[in-house]
């Protein structure tokens, strides 16, 4: 069980362990994963960015020249040299035309590449030959020149022929323009120095750049400044950027300045040999993104600890789940175990309790056959014997109720009881047994109210039986046994009474593990005091099962070395029989018991049938109460006395009132014990009689009628309410011997009788006779032709007013379901055979009564 | 012979049966007329006929009549017959039947000892 427990704590602990793992890794992967993911956007965004950014600045660049060369187009148009009678008229209007479209300056350029400025400073074109070229072939163009203060100026050459002052003509008109005013127009120069741009030359030379950069080529710079473009050296990148101008396509990369990364982006611009070259660093975008994914990354941490403690949750409940469930596997395969071990123990148990009285069986009648002659010997065999067996029997019993409790098949059969008859049946049961062990029993019972009720005897007496004979098995000698019964109202109503049993003792005692299973089948107290008492260790479990049955309860409070108590409760309907009224004349009386319960209970009982009772708790104060109520001539008339009182005993006492006072009171002995043998020794003290305790108001009430003047038992009252002579009854039996010794008998009863030979017969005469012509019939249940239960039902079936006239059973059979067959078929009573003629008088005078 | 000696060699209780009937006249009545009694014949041709329901009812009978005069033995015998044959089981053991009629022969045999020195 435990290497399995290990097993499954480790298998969980290392599929935790695999799982958070896992969940890590998971989740690691994602965060990074996501932020490769969000550089590469960032590197397209900054492409798609910039390349819309570079063409739109290359659009504006082309947009904003062919807007000044249009304009120099159209002083070209309007100012034709033919139209102006001198040299100087023309240059006076193309001044004026150039300086009203804010040119800077204006020259006519010469095809030898010397300029005739019309207007504004001397001019130096700083790259002229790719210029001149253009502009002889009739393609208009942009450049860059310096004026004499180095200042650079924008040049926008058309070509077109004017005479110029040195008497050649001109190649082309060119028109000046600050540089600042491309880069203004451009924005070349952002303010926050986000984004950047540079016109260059192909050789890597700066047309325009701006405050920050002090090198003349872009080269240089990158040379100098640049660690790493796009993963690739310098020289790699300035190769890849001059093939790009060569072949006049756009070109981006990445690259990093002082650990800043920036983005780059190349294109050329129309009207001249220039490229735009502009620079976006990543540092505002990548910390948006980067903001981003590291949010994304918080995110997805905390998703992932949520689901992880989440997981943990689950597993951790899970893994309690599962231990408890192996916990409970455990205790029932533990529970099974005992069991089984109770019950193989229980076998060995009964096997041995059950060998020793069968032994002796065997072992006394093989004594008894050797000493076949010895008739002392053999009457002591068959002495021994019949204890063995009845030894024997008794474990049987135990064992057979507890496999009928443990089918299911045992039921109540509920009967009219009285208590009175029950406690005093187990008294006389168990006083052989207190003798033996001279031990001190008391009886004690208060407020019983009601007497009769509803119960199963013999099941109440098994009970008590099972409660007294443990009690005084379990008590050394000498120690007490107590029995107490009470009753108080029951919480079930007023049809039903609590009564209130308990069996208490001074004996070994038990311990608190088997108070606890006290009531299981097949327990018994494992030591070695005990294994010397013989039982089969099922009465307690039985016990318990009968009061369960009767909806009671049963406790139990145990110390060892202290004694046992056992307090059974049940509610029991009380019988629906009025009690026979009781009552005695006034008589003074005096109740003498050291239990003061039982002499206020006694007391109260006598007072409920007319008796003024006193009582007093030993021998010498009752001794003067007698005393002191003879000097007030109002003398005690019977006086009841217990047998064991502190100080003087019973007898003793009686002895005194006798002898010192001189007194004929009638005396009676009241005691739990078996007085036989005190009997003797109590007369010759003077006791008149002796009462056998529990005291129930009818036990004094009978026992004190007699003192009442009559002594003849009174008539049983429905005797004389009914007289069965002249009374005519129909006797169905099928043998003629047993109809004439029925007839004989019944005749002298004053009884007229009719014989039907079967069941048939019977059912004929019945119906042929006159309503009420037959008093009751006596019906035998075998019978040819037709039974007595069919002849029953038939009977009461008929459509006549004295269907329902008495009907006895008279059967051979004394089985309980014959009984209960006959009541079921319709009749009324049953007699056994053979025919008890007092049984069958006093069931015919009870049945036509009613 | 007394009927109290003839009890005894029959088996029976005659304390108890005069405890019932009150009268040895009345005994003697019922006792001699116990031969002519057709139960023991009905059992018997029961058996023959092998009808276990009409022999049950001969045995009941016999067992009926046996605790109304008290004679204990056959009573045992028919008794035990009864029970082996209720429900309409063939007996298991036919030793029962045979132990009625042996029974019911020393029954009747004792019977008519008694009856044979009456004087008529």
């Amino acid at each position: 069980m435990n290497v399995f427990k290990n097993k499954t704590t480790r298998f969980l602990t290392a599929s935790l362990v695999a799982v958070v793992l896992l969940c890590v890794c998971v989740f690691s992967f994602l965060a990074f994963h996501m932020s490769q993911v969000s550089t590469q956007t960032i590197n397209q965004v900054g492409t798609l960015y910039m390349s819309n950014m570079s063409q739109q600045i290359s659009m504006h660049f082309g947009t904003t020249i062919s807007l000044r060369l249009d304009q120099l187009d159209a002083i070209v148009t309007t100012t034709s040299p033919q139209s102006f009678q001198g040299y100087d008229q023309m240059c006076q209007e193309l001044s004026y035309q150039a300086s009203v479209r804010n040119f800077e300056c204006l020259g006519l350029y010469s095809s030898d590449g010397v300029f005739e400025m019309l207007y504004g400073s001397q001019i130096t074109v700083s790259d002229p030959e790719p210029f001149l070229e253009s502009l002889k072939n009739g393609e208009k163009k942009v450049a860059i020149g310096t004026d004499p203060n180095g200042e650079k100026i924008i040049l926008l050459g058309i070509p077109t022929t004017y005479p110029m002052g040195n008497g050649s003509s001109s190649t082309a008109l060119v028109a000046g323009l600050p540089a600042a005013y491309i880069s203004d127009t451009l924005s070349l120069e952002e303010n926050d120095d986000h984004v950047y741009s540079f016109i260059l030359r192909r050789d890597g030379s700066f047309v325009i750049r701006n405050a920050n950069t002090y090198r003349n080529s872009y080269f240089e710079r990158v040379r100098m400044l640049y660690s790493d473009v796009g993963g690739k050296s310098p020289e790699t990148y300035l190769i890849e950027l001059q093939q790009a101008m060569d072949a006049h396509q756009d070109y981006s990369t990445e690259s990093v300045i002082d650990g800043d990364q920036r983005h780059i982006y190349l294109t050329d611009l129309p009207y001249s040999e220039w490229y735009l070259l502009t620079t976006m660093p990543y540092s505002t975008m990548n910390s948006i993104v980067s903001g981003l994914s590291r949010q994304w990354g918080y995110t997805a941490l905390l998703g992932g600890a949520v689901l992880l403690a989440a997981l943990l949750f689950v597993f951790s409940r899970y893994f309690k789940l599962t231990r408890q469930q192996m916990e409970e596997l455990d205790r029932a395969w533990r529970d099974a175990d005992a069991a089984t071990k109770a019950k193989s123990e229980f076998l060995s148990n009964m096997s041995h309790d059950i060998r020793t009285p069968m032994n002796a069986i065997v072992g006394m009648t093989a004594i008894a056959t050797a000493n076949i002659d010895d008739r002392d010997q053999v009457q002591n065999c068959l002495k021994k014997i019949t204890l063995s067996s009845k030894h024997l029997l008794g474990l049987i019993n135990d064992v057979l109720d507890m496999s009928k409790i443990e089918s299911g098949k045992m039921t109540l059969s509920m009967d009219q009881i009285s208590l009175r008859e029950v406690l005093e049946s187990i008294v006389s049961i168990v006083q052989p047994q207190i003798r033996i062990k001279n031990q001190q029993f008391h009886v004690s019972i208060h407020d019983i109210s009601t007497e009769n009720v509803y119960c199963d005897s013999v099941r109440l007496n098994q009970v008590l039986l099972n409660l007294l004979s443990n009690a005084i098995k379990f008590t050394p000698e000498g120690g007490s046994v107590t029995v107490t019964l009470y009753e108080e109202p029951s919480p079930r109503g007023d049809e039903y009474i609590r009564i209130h049993l308990s069996v208490k003792d001074t004996g070994i005692g038990m311990s608190p593990e088997f108070k606890e299973k006290i009531f299981d089948s097949f327990a018994r107290e494992d030591n070695t005091r005990v294994h010397r008492t013989e039982g089969t260790g099922l009465g307690m479990a039985i016990t318990k099962y009968i009061v369960d049955a009767m909806q009671g309860t049963i406790e139990l409070d145990s110390e060892p070395g202290q004694g046992t108590e056992f307090r059974v409760t049940l509610d029991l309907e009380k019988a629906s029989t009025p009690e026979q009224e009781m009552i005695l004349p006034e008589w003074n009386m005096l109740v003498v018991d050291d239990d003061q319960l039982l002499c206020e209970s006694a007391v109260t009982s006598l007072r409920s049938i007319g008796i003024r009772a006193d009582w007093s708790q030993d021998g010498e104060s009752a001794i003067k109460k007698i005393l002191q109520r003879r000097e007030k001539q109002d003398p005690f008339q019977i006086i009841l006395l217990d047998w064991k009182l502190p100080g003087i005993d019973g007898i003793e006492t009686a002895r005194r009132i006798r002898h010192t006072l001189a007194s004929e009171v009638p005396i009676l002995l009241i005691s739990a014990y078996d007085w036989s043998e005190i009997e003797e020794d109590a007369k010759s003290a003077g006791i008149n009689g002796f009462i056998s305790k529990p005291l129930f108001k009818s036990t004094l009430y009978h026992s004190l009628k007699q003192y009442a003047g009559h002594t003849e038992a009174e008539p049983d009252p429905s005797q004389q309410a009914v007289d069965l002579s002249g009374k005519r009854v129909l006797l169905a039996e099928d043998n003629e011997l047993n109809w004439e010794i029925a007839s004989e008998l019944l005749s002298s009863l004053g009884l007229s009788l009719d014989w039907a030979e079967n069941g048939q017969i019977c059912l004929d005469m019945f119906q042929k006779s006159a309503p009420g012509y037959y008093d009751a019939i006596l019906m035998d249940i075998r019978m040819p032709v037709m039974t007595g239960y069919e002849a029953t039902r038939a009977i009461r079936a008929l459509d006549r007013p004295d269907a329902g006239l008495p009907i006895i059973a008279m059967t051979a059979d004394a089985f309980a379901e014959d009984v209960k067959k006959a009541l079921d078929a319709g009749m009324d009573s049953h007699v056994a055979k053979p025919i008890d003629i007092r049984e069958v008088s006093r069931l015919l005078k009870r049945l036509m009564q009613e | 012979m007394t009927l109290q000696e003839c009890y005894t060699a029959l088996g029976g209780d005659y304390d108890e049966v005069l405890g019932r009937l009150r009268s040895e006249s009345l005994v003697q009545k019922f006792v001699l007329k116990f031969p002519a009694d057709p139960s023991y014949d009905m059992l018997q041709t029961a058996l023959a006929a092998q009808d276990w329901a009409e022999a049950f009812r001969g045995a009941h009978t016999i067992k009926g009549v046996c605790q109304n005069l008290s004679f204990t033995t056959l009573y045992r015998s028919s008794s035990l017959l009864c029970e082996a044959l209720r429900e309409g089981h063939p007996p298991q053991d036919p030793a029962l039947a045979g132990q009625v009629t042996a029974d019911y022969r020393a029954t009747l045999s004792a019977i008519q000892a008694y009856q044979t020195q009456l004087p008529v």
